[in-house]
């Protein structure tokens, strides 16, 4: 099968998934009082809210039944309508829960995307390098290494970080060179003036234009002792990040190397004189990373719940400190909301997942 | 006639074949204690869970009365006789660690809060392992429309980012410990239904399966007698590994939903860390770094205990 085909068989499987996880929020919606989640759809201040509230019943399909009442649910999501939030810890926010989202959504992609990165080009020479040589003291260190941060808490591992290298945990650490919470420092801005391009939000969060990452934006606008500060700022948290992802991809790729290493059509490459690198690269490395990948989709949703952690810890206002403070602030629509979302991301990565997957191993399409 | 005899024969192979079990833990255990990383581990463990006994029989004998007194205060606000004092290494050995609010030794603070966190996790590890295994190998071996359906629903937790989705259950049913019990468990079954369904459809096609349903034995009997026996020894394994996943995920929890400060938690492990956060900034380090490796200690313990299990268990797996 052409990879086409196959990747347009895989987006056809995404609808029992996305079904599934649709299935999943409303059942966690519908099981609560349902005047709440009228009252709770529309704007609390809004002038005329007797007619709102009739609105929102109807909008919801509130009185028409579970089976109606999904439907509704569906449309709403697909047409933007995912309710009202008022935030008030940690994050301020007033307003329609897709805009809030999307105010905050760069934020946690930044992140995600950098670790993913950040720990896929790290785990995999380094995973290939001590797969190769097991039992050497390379392996044990490597072997020391992925377990302790496999089996590291993300939060544990966060403030651990915090201590050792952020700026004046510890007096007089000379390793205390990142900031431990917030995108960027006020005193990188003059505040009484700000750039045109720095707009206060709801709340006194300050966000950025046009893309609301702190970082791209000041270099846009070149401001670059601003984005040296925000890159700065970001430092802490990605590691975090990386070190918990890359020591799960190196703990499978380790042992699929040397499972690989053992196989016969190692022998055969190795006895008709192959170079050890040829064989090393593209005949263990490649299989190795069969297995791999297929672990690839659970360590991402390990990731997905880190972010949650680490935004919370480092103060770092993505959808996840979103998700936290909508559950802080008892506000439904904004922890429904947050939830889907976070399930979206998890199906697209493990769409992207899949399609690697069938790259690295053609069986897989058939 | 036939019957008699054979029960007859089947009771006096019984003390033999309990005898060949016994020699098969044995030798298991022996190779297992080989393993010297996996043998520390497995003691480290062991001892967490004794202490955590301790504690419930009496907490006096860790040294502290009353652990709630730890925690009542206002995060972020408090006087500075009552702030935490850095670890002290010439007086008692209950302040090698320092102490934390109101000056009470950490040590024995932590140790009675890891209690709640090990109870916990054992509870939701079971419960979850005991929904998944009888799902799992009921799809596994009665298949068609069951396991299709049971099949589509692990399918779909597995898509779920199960932290995010935890914490909005809790939010739905309500924030107290036993919520958060039934949320982890809720998102945790999957795991096992899925492991044990793979392992019930390679036994179903055994002979001594087939010998069972030659010889009369019901569905269920087969099921409950000869399936789930011979499939327990990888989820022995995950059980392991999985004591490891669940305490970060439930201390992660607290760690979160603490700042709610709700009276219906007990102190516990992740509450415990998160209250210590406000006074990081200040360069109080210890009332959050000593909580965190030791709750480090036991997850790396764990891990290597289930990565030992596993090479003895199942060496198929072998990672």
């Amino acid at each position: 099968m052409e990879l086409r085909y196959f990747i347009i068989r895989r987006l056809l499987l995404l609808i029992p998934t996305l079904i599934g996880l649709t299935v999943i929020v409303f059942v966690l919606m519908w099981s609560l009082p349902h005047a709440f989640l009228a009252s709770a759809f529309v704007n609390p201040k809004a002038p005329n809210r007797a007619q709102q509230l009739q609105d929102a019943y109807a909008q919801l399909g509130l009185n028409q039944g579970i089976v109606l009442g999904y439907l509704h649910y569906l449309v709403n999501t697909f047409t933007g309508h995912w309710g009202y939030m008022t935030l008030s810890n940690p994050i301020h926010y007033d307003g329609p829960v897709l805009s809030g989202i999307s105010l905050f959504f760069p934020n946690t992609i930044q992140l995600v995307i950098f670790a993913a990165i950040l720990s896929i080009l790290i785990s995999i020479p380094l995973g290939t390098y001590i797969g190769s040589r097991p039992n050497s003291a390379a392996d044990h260190i490597g072997r020391i290494f992925s377990l302790s941060f496999y089996a590291i808490p993300v939060f544990v591992l966060g403030v651990i970080l915090q201590v050792l290298f952020g700026k004046g945990v510890i007096g007089g650490n000379p390793l205390g060179l990142f900031p431990i919470s917030g995108t960027f420092s006020t005193s990188a801005v003059n505040l009484l003036n700000p750039p045109s391009w720095l707009v206060s939000g709801a709340g006194g969060i300050v966000l950025s234009e046009p893309t609301h990452l702190i970082i791209f934006d000041s270099l846009i606008h070149g401001d670059f002792p601003l984005a040296a500060n925000a890159l700065m700022h970001v430092v802490l948290p990605v590691i975090t990040l990386t070190l918990s992802l890359l020591a799960g991809i190196l703990r499978f790729l380790r042992s699929s190397m040397v499972d690989a290493s053992n196989s016969e059509y190692i022998k055969t490459a190795r006895a008709k004189g192959v170079p050890e690198k040829t064989v090393i690269k593209l005949h263990m490395r490649r299989n190795a990373l069969i297995p791999t990948v297929t672990v690839l989709g659970l360590l991402f949703a390990f990731l997905l719940g880190g972010v949650v952690l680490v935004e919370d810890i480092f103060g770092y206002p993505g959808i996840g400190l979103l998700a936290l403070s909508a559950i802080l602030s008892g506000s439904i629509y904004g922890v429904l909301g947050t939830t889907f979302l976070f399930g979206i991301i998890l199906v697209v990565a493990n769409l992207f997942v899949d399609v690697v997957y069938s790259i690295l191993d053609p069986r897989i399409r058939y | 006639m036939v019957e008699e005899i054979g029960s007859a024969g089947y009771e006096k192979t019984l003390p033999r074949r309990r005898a060949k079990r016994l020699d098969n833990a044995k030798s298991t255990f022996r190779l297992f204690i080989k393993n010297r990383t996996a043998l520390i581990g497995m003691i480290i463990t062991i001892a967490y869970f004794v202490i955590a006994v301790i504690d419930y029989i009496d907490p006096r004998w860790l040294g502290v009365e009353n652990l709630s007194t730890a925690l009542l205060f206002v995060p972020g606000h408090l006087a500075n006789s009552e702030l935490p004092t850095p670890p002290n290494f010439s007086g008692s050995w209950w302040y090698y660690f320092g102490t934390t609010y109101s000056r009470i030794p950490i040590l024995p603070v932590m140790l009675g809060a890891l209690k709640y966190d090990l109870t916990y996790t054992v509870i939701i590890v079971f419960i979850g392992m005991s929904v998944g295994v009888i799902i799992g190998s009921m799809a596994g071996f009665y298949g068609g429309i069951l396991d299709e359906v049971v099949m589509r629903i692990t399918d779909i937790f597995f898509s779920l980012p199960f932290f995010v989705f935890a914490l909005a259950i809790v939010y739905v049913l309500g924030f107290s410990f036993q919520n958060v019990v039934i949320a982890l468990i809720i998102v945790w079954w999957p795991t096992y239904a899925r492991l044990t369904r793979g392992l019930a459809l390679e036994t179903k096609s055994l002979k001594y399966i087939e010998a069972a349903k030659a010889s009369g034995a019901s569905g269920v009997k087969t099921l409950f007698s000869h399936i789930i026996p011979n499939v327990l020894s990888p989820v022995y394994v995950q059980i392991s590994l999985d004591l490891g996943s669940v305490i970060q995920i439930f201390a992660g929890i607290f760690f979160l939903i603490g700042a709610l400060g709700s009276s219906s938690f007990p102190l516990e492990i992740g509450y415990l860390l998160s209250a210590g956060l406000p006074y990081l900034s200040i360069g109080i380090w210890w009332p959050v770094i000593v909580p965190a490796l030791f709750l480090l200690l036991f997850t790396v313990s764990v891990n290597l205990m289930g990565d030992g299990l596993r090479d003895v268990l199942d060496p198929k797996l072998r990672r």
